[in-house]
């Protein structure tokens, strides 16, 4: 009762920003769907509202600084662990940066689960072994073979598992030193950034222009247009 | 000649000194520098459509960020000293 049905046979109204600069109007299309889309590949969704330099600017930035952090980080940085003493907290933040941070969590959880290896059978963007934790015999043999700090004695033969008895986060520590906090700070702020696009994408840009700044927009607008009509 | 105008004219050549102490005194500080870039353009960029206007805000935007951030290490940097 009394709920007002929109009238299909009539388009449906367009959602817009107003662009701070010169006042346009910005379509922002469907902006659940472009915020949807900036978070799975930033600048995704303002490529798809065909803002095109912000697109392609927002997606070379915050994916080359994530790739950089995790470059630095030696492919490390990225991992989400929920285990007790264990928390990655700094994924919270990696996440933002979309679907270049999912395979960690694929990866968390196929490792914390029946499996006990990882979902991708390799260690990237795997969480850190701790010690007394059971893992698959295939995933402790690949990791000695493939990490030189870890070896097969570094595991207990605990049939049908191997448990292990190493920290592994204190072996990345040891190996990247500094670079492991510097990757993380990387991939962190991407993400974190990520948000900014992330709203930029759902309501358009954050500065708004004040009432000032619109009157001496709109001034300057008549001003230059009566500049073209006055004869020469 | 003023102290202020004397400290001044040798703002040049002590600049490359206290360049060369903060980076001894903070290692790794170059890579602090691309974070406050992209911060910088991130902000920029999602307050402006413009791409002129993203660049003169990219600046706007590194210049408080620099001042803020250099403010707090030379603090830091001074507590340093005296703890």
């Amino acid at each position: 009762m009394g709920k007002k049905h929109r009238d299909r046979s009539k388009p449906a109204p367009r959602i817009v920003a107003v662009s701070p600069d010169d006042g346009s109007a910005i379509d922002l299309k469907n902006p659940a769907l472009a915020a949807l889309l900036s978070w799975c590949l930033p600048g995704l969704g303002q490529i798809y509202q065909g803002r095109l330099f912000k697109g392609r600017l927002f997606m070379g930035a915050i994916l080359g600084t994530f790739i950089a952090g995790l470059w630095l980080g030696g492919g490390r940085v990225v991992y989400a662990s929920w285990t007790p003493g264990n928390t990655r907290w700094a994924y919270v933040c990696q996440a933002g940066a979309g679907l270049v941070a999912l395979p960690a969590m694929f990866q968390s959880l196929h490792l914390q689960g029946p499996a006990k290896q990882p979902f991708f059978g390799s260690s990237f963007m795997a969480p850190p072994l701790t010690p007394g934790q059971y893992v698959s015999r295939d995933y402790a043999t690949s990791l000695a073979s493939a990490d030189p700090d870890i070896e097969a004695e570094d595991f207990f033969d605990r049939p049908p598992w191997r448990q292990s008895r190493i920290d592994e986060v204190s072996i990345w520590h040891r190996r990247f030193g500094r670079w492991f906090e510097i990757g993380t700070l990387y991939t962190m702020l991407a993400g974190m950034l990520n948000m900014l696009v992330i709203y930029d994408a759902w309501a358009g840009p954050l500065g708004m222009p004040t009432d000032d700044e619109r009157k001496a927009h709109r001034n300057a607008a008549s001003a230059a247009s009566q500049r073209k009509e006055a004869p020469k | 000649m003023t102290p202020l105008a004397m400290f001044a004219g040798l703002m040049p050549a002590l600049m490359p000194c206290l360049f060369a102490t903060l980076v001894d005194r903070v290692p790794g500080i170059f890579f602090g520098l691309p974070l406050m870039a992209l911060a910088s353009l991130i902000f920029a960029a999602t307050h402006h459509e413009d791409p002129a206007e993203i660049r003169f805000a990219t600046i706007h935007w590194a210049v408080w960020l620099g001042g803020i951030l250099g403010l707090v290490l030379a603090a830091l940097l001074l507590l340093g000293w005296f703890v």
